[in-house]
């Protein structure tokens, strides 16, 4: 079997990525001065330019594996990809003012974006355990890394310790599981496995794996039971770290969870629904009731992201064509709303420092209103409230539950968005009615001005014209199921 | 074959023994050195496979220098291991119950895997033929053709974790002085030297 | 009963013997060399110092290493109370023992050799790669802060400089295409590999140094920092099988030296009137040269700073080595000359 040219063709965007990300790294080590914004500045380029590949790379026949069958391209993976890309751009993007203001921007932080990017994008390409095994391996190495860097700041050392102990426990559940289906299909390429499970029945000690595979792959999605490290991680991590790890990350283990449950475990799909639903009620809950009493902005969105994974679960759970685009859009929706949220809790800075709390926004109203009134936006329409975007997203995943019998599932989801749009909307109370605190920092700076002012056009008119997105994502779920 | 299935059984013996010594040494250091006991067996089981690469390479990487870099650090350590032993107690029935679960899922796997005879069939044949090539061949061949992608992608971990742990520790100290060979070897003495003539009595 | 043993004995027993008096056939000469090797020194030294060295213990002083060892033989062994015991007594035991079991694969003469395995070159590289054990269990079991300033430092060392031992290796193996010690002579049949490979020549020399821990990267036991680093504590008969240890791994070096670059046991230029001469006589001679060089560096050069040998190590050997690697596959890739 010798290497062609086609293998290497389909795996561009990330070759490309890989070898400008090296790049990079050996152009910060020799750069003396500027090598940070530098970096930065052509990180941004590479990602982009990385998107256009991705985006134009497409198969004849709509499906193609290389190496051997280990890389796949198709349809889903693209439009995974796609996300992917313009979640980490954004992220990258408007993390630049903060790190400079708090004195630790160094080069390496974008170049470690980057090497995180390559190993979604590995995962998301991912056909077989191994190779999924080693795109989560470079995406986690480089997150674990990312949190704790704040090096001189106790609280994000803390939370990369804590985010690399418990990841690598993750990793191990996931390998063992890993073996367990190896030992009993005797393969390891999602196709062979599908093609055996499908032809005959699945033994018991398969089902163990699968739920190992599962609890491995949940832990990265931040799904209860698996949740422990999200929000410790969140908070201690710099916040524009924490912005990266609840875009990007998720929608690439979103992206390899669905492969991994109706590719090679498709025909298995009474086995692993109980389980999907358990997960998704389980976040549902965990995430609205949680959230409550937090007082930390970026505490409080990691129980929200707990939450939203619970939601888009549900699409999962339904395991149908619509459930999966439902869960697709959803996360398109999810990027836009935590982008903008994010945004603005980037720019929370009072004299020049960094300030997290909920009650730092008290009286936003009054003193800076276009700020308040973003912020609120984006409340809304995490809350699901017609006609922002966050609505439709759920609108789509609870029309695929029910339609596909799911009623409880759909009946959970609406009520713990019921309770979650409390502490949402609690935010939009101390902002307008709670007496004004000191006065956020202004200007935020251009970069940070434009993500926000798209995240909010994108969330505001999407009913307008959904047809892209919506055709995009029942598309890209409809490869799923040929 | 009987010696073969001797020697067999007083490796995995003493590899297992050595497991239980690592950690149930009272001495860290001991531990270390019971872990490369274990490594030691661990190889020679992989001898009598016929996998005397894997072998080899297991003394070199992880005897050779990973529990030289852990011995290394193990002894610099200053820890009170009493203390530390208490936590030990504490979690023992949470530990051990986990790790029953484990075993026992474990057995039922075995079990089912014994009974269904569907898997045997379906494993795949390993790659290359071994007695055509030898074992180190026969790894190389896989590794650059067929497995490729991840042998790449392994090395893309590694750079990370390096990236990482340089990020994390290194500091550059103001103030250090730091010896530049080039500079050294290139100075003359004409640069630094100045000769005078001292005038007697005279003084400079 | 009787053809059982007959079994028996044909099966295992006569086997086992025959392996065991090899075994003596190569650990009795070599014991031999460690003690001339160390006369050897001293006389070298001597003369390259103007001095006359030892001449008093029989003629020329040759019973001098023999005198040595009976004297260490008779002295008390000193445990210090606050080691660690055991330990502390099978350091020097480990660096005896693994500086005796590398030779098992070391070829003498074509077919002659203990264990003519497929991966002879690693087995070396992972027996070489134990040695630092025996320095830093002695450094850390004998309690004492210059032994165990002596282990840190020899550990640092060995783990470093390993390193580019082992891309030169993978340099050489390339060029042979197998792992197994008697192919990397056969393979210098035509040419020996100092000539293509001269600068590795160099760094596996240097790196030998560094790796048996020899002026000037003798810094484990540097007396004048350290009063003689790990083994300070020692004394009598595990003394001396630190002693034996160390100058049995420098023959080890010098040995792995001639295979892979001096062409082992072949005679140069593969001259009819120069392959007379009995292939073990090339190979002791070409060992003989190394450890002249062993010797004659001792003499000659001063002591590395510990950061300047670090810096040697990684910066410049290190990179080195590995850019000589990718050249050597270019090159043989492009030749054509890439073995089968």
């Amino acid at each position: 079997m010798s290497l062609a040219m086609s293998d290497l063709t389909l795996a561009l965007p990330e070759l490309f990525l890989a070898g400008a990300a090296m790049l990079l790294l050996m152009l910060g080590v020799f750069r003396k001065e500027d090598s940070a914004r530098v970096v930065l500045v052509l990180a941004l380029l590479v990602l982009t330019v990385t998107l256009v590949l991705a985006y134009g790379v497409t198969p004849k026949t709509g499906r193609a594996t290389s190496f051997g069958g280990l890389f796949l391209v198709d349809d889903f993976t693209r439009f995974a990809k796609v996300l992917v890309l313009v979640a980490t751009a954004f992220t990258l993007a408007i993390s630049r003012t903060w790190m400079e203001k708090e004195e630790i921007a160094r080069f390496e932080y974008p170049v470690l974006v980057l090497f995180a990017t390559l190993g979604m994008l590995m995962m998301i390409s991912a056909n077989d355990l191994m190779a999924l095994y080693l795109g989560l391996e470079t995406q986690s190495l480089a997150l674990y890394v990312m949190a704790a860097y704040h090096r001189d700041n106790a609280r994000s050392t803390e939370s990369g310790l804590k985010y690399f102990v418990l990841g690598a426990l993750a990793s191990g559940l996931l390998l063992y599981g890993a073996s367990l289906v190896y030992g009993f299909v005797g393969a390891t390429n999602f196709e062979t496995i599908a093609k055996a499970l499908a032809s005959h029945h699945a033994p018991q000690g398969l089902i163990i794996g699968l739920a190992f595979l599962v609890a491995g792959l949940a832990f990265k999605v931040a799904a209860v039971p698996f949740h422990m490290w999200t929000p410790d991680v969140y908070e201690g991590a710099p916040t524009p770290v924490t912005a990266f790890f609840a875009i990007g990350p998720k929608i690439a283990a979103f992206a390899l969870l669905v492969r991994v449950l109706t590719g090679p475990f498709g025909p298995m799909v009474e086995a692993w629904q109980q389980l999907v639903v358990f997960l998704a009620a389980a976040s549902m809950i965990v995430g609205a009731f949680a959230a409550i009493g937090q007082t930390n902005i970026k505490r409080l969105m990691a129980y929200s992201s707990i939450g939203h994974a619970g939601y888009a679960l549900v699409g999962l759970a339904v395991g149908n064509r619509e459930g999966i685009s439902g869960l697709l859009l959803y996360l398109a929706i999810y990027l836009a709303m935590n982008l903008g949220t994010f945004g603005i809790i980037l720019a929370m800075r009072v004299k020049g420092r960094a300030v997290e709390g909920i009650s730092d926004l008290a009286g936003l109203a009054r003193t800076s209103p276009m700020m308040a009134l973003m912020l609120a936006v984006f409340m809304f329409s995490m809350a699901g409230i017609p006609p922002l975007a966050g609505f439709f997203g759920k609108l789509y995943v609870f029309l695929a539950a029910v339609n596909a019998g799911h009623i409880i599932l759909a009946l959970i989801g609406v009520l713990s968005s019921a309770v979650a749009a409390y502490y949402y909307l609690r935010i939009v109370k101390v902002m307008y009615f709670d007496e004004p605190a000191e006065a956020l920092d202004r200007p935020i700076g251009p970069t940070l001005a434009v993500v926000l002012a798209g995240s909010l056009v994108f969330i505001v008119f999407f009913f307008l014209v959904p047809s892209p997105l919506v055709g995009g994502a029942e598309h890209a779920a409809s490869v799923l199921f040929h | 074959m009987i010696i073969q299935g001797l020697v067999f059984y007083l490796f995995a013996a003493l590899a297992i023994a050595g497991g239980v010594l690592v950690i149930s040494a009272k001495n860290p250091v001991h531990s270390v050195l019971w872990l490369i006991v274990v490594f030691f067996n661990a190889a020679g089981l992989f001898l009598l496979q016929g996998a005397e690469f894997l072998a080899m390479v297991l003394v070199v990487v992880y005897v050779g220098a990973v529990a030289v870099l852990f011995l290394f650090v193990v002894m610099m350590l200053d820890i009170n291991f009493v203390q530390l032993r208490q936590g030990f107690l504490h979690y023992l029935p949470s530990g051990a119950l986990v790790g029953i679960v484990l075993l026992v899922e474990l057995a039922v796997v075995l079990v089912g895997w014994a009974v269904s005879g569907e898997a045997p069939k379906s494993l795949a044949a390993p790659a290359p033929e071994l007695a055509k090539m030898t074992n180190t061949e026969a790894l190389g061949h896989i590794l650059y053709t067929q497995y490729l992608y991840l042998f790449q992608a392994s090395g893309v971990v590694l750079l990370i974790a390096m990236i990482g742990s340089i990020l994390l520790t290194l500091r550059h100290r103001p103030g250090t002085r730091h010896q530049n060979i080039s500079r050294q070897v290139d100075r003359h003495p004409k640069d630094t030297l100045e000769i005078r003539k001292v005038p007697s009595g005279g003084g400079i | 009963m009787a053809s059982l043993f007959l079994e028996l004995w044909q099966a295992y027993l006569w086997p086992l013997i025959l392996i065991i008096l090899k075994i003596v056939a190569i650990v009795v000469p070599l014991l031999v060399a460690v003690a001339y090797l160390t006369y050897a020194e001293r006389k070298v030294i001597a003369a390259m110092q103007m001095r006359k060295g030892p001449n008093v213990v029989g003629p020329f002083g040759l019973l001098q290493p023999i005198a040595d060892g009976f004297k260490l033989f008779l002295k008390e062994t000193i445990l210090p109370t606050a080691s660690n015991k055991v330990v502390y007594l099978i350091a020097p035991m480990l660096t005896f023992f693994l500086a005796l079991v590398a030779w098992a694969v070391i070829p003498f003469d074509e077919g002659i050799v203990l264990a003519d395995i497929n991966v002879g070159v690693l087995y070396l590289f992972a027996i070489s790669s134990l040695g630092v054990y025996g320095i830093i269990m002695a450094g850390w079991a004998s309690n004492s802060k210059y032994a165990f300033l002596g282990g840190l430092r020899s550990a640092a060392q060995m783990v470093s400089y390993e390193v580019s031992i082992g891309f030169v290796l993978i340099s050489i193996l390339l060029t042979v295409g197998s792992l197994n010690l008697s192919d990397v002579v056969m393979a210098q049949k035509k040419m020996w590999f100092i000539l293509p490979h001269l600068p590795l020549f160099f760094i596996f020399l240097i790196s030998g140094l560094a790796e048996t821990n020899r002026s000037p990267f003798d810094l484990p036991e540097a007396e004048a920092e350290l009063v003689a680093g790990y083994n300070v504590e020692y004394s009598a008969m595990p003394f001396a099988l630190f002693f034996l240890g160390e100058y049995a791994n420098m023959i080890l070096m010098s040995a792995m030296t001639s295979i892979l670059f001096l062409g082992g046991w072949l005679p140069p230029f593969n001259l009819a009137m120069l392959a007379w001469i009995p292939g073990p006589i090339w190979f002791a001679l070409k060992i003989a040269f190394v450890l002249f060089i062993f010797l004659w560096v001792r003499a000659t050069f001063p002591r590395y700073r510990y950061d300047q040998l670090m810096r040697l190590g990684w910066k410049v050997f290190l990179p080195f080595s590995l850019a000589w690697l990718v050249i050597t596959a270019g090159v043989l890739q492009f030749t054509g000359l890439v073995p089968k």
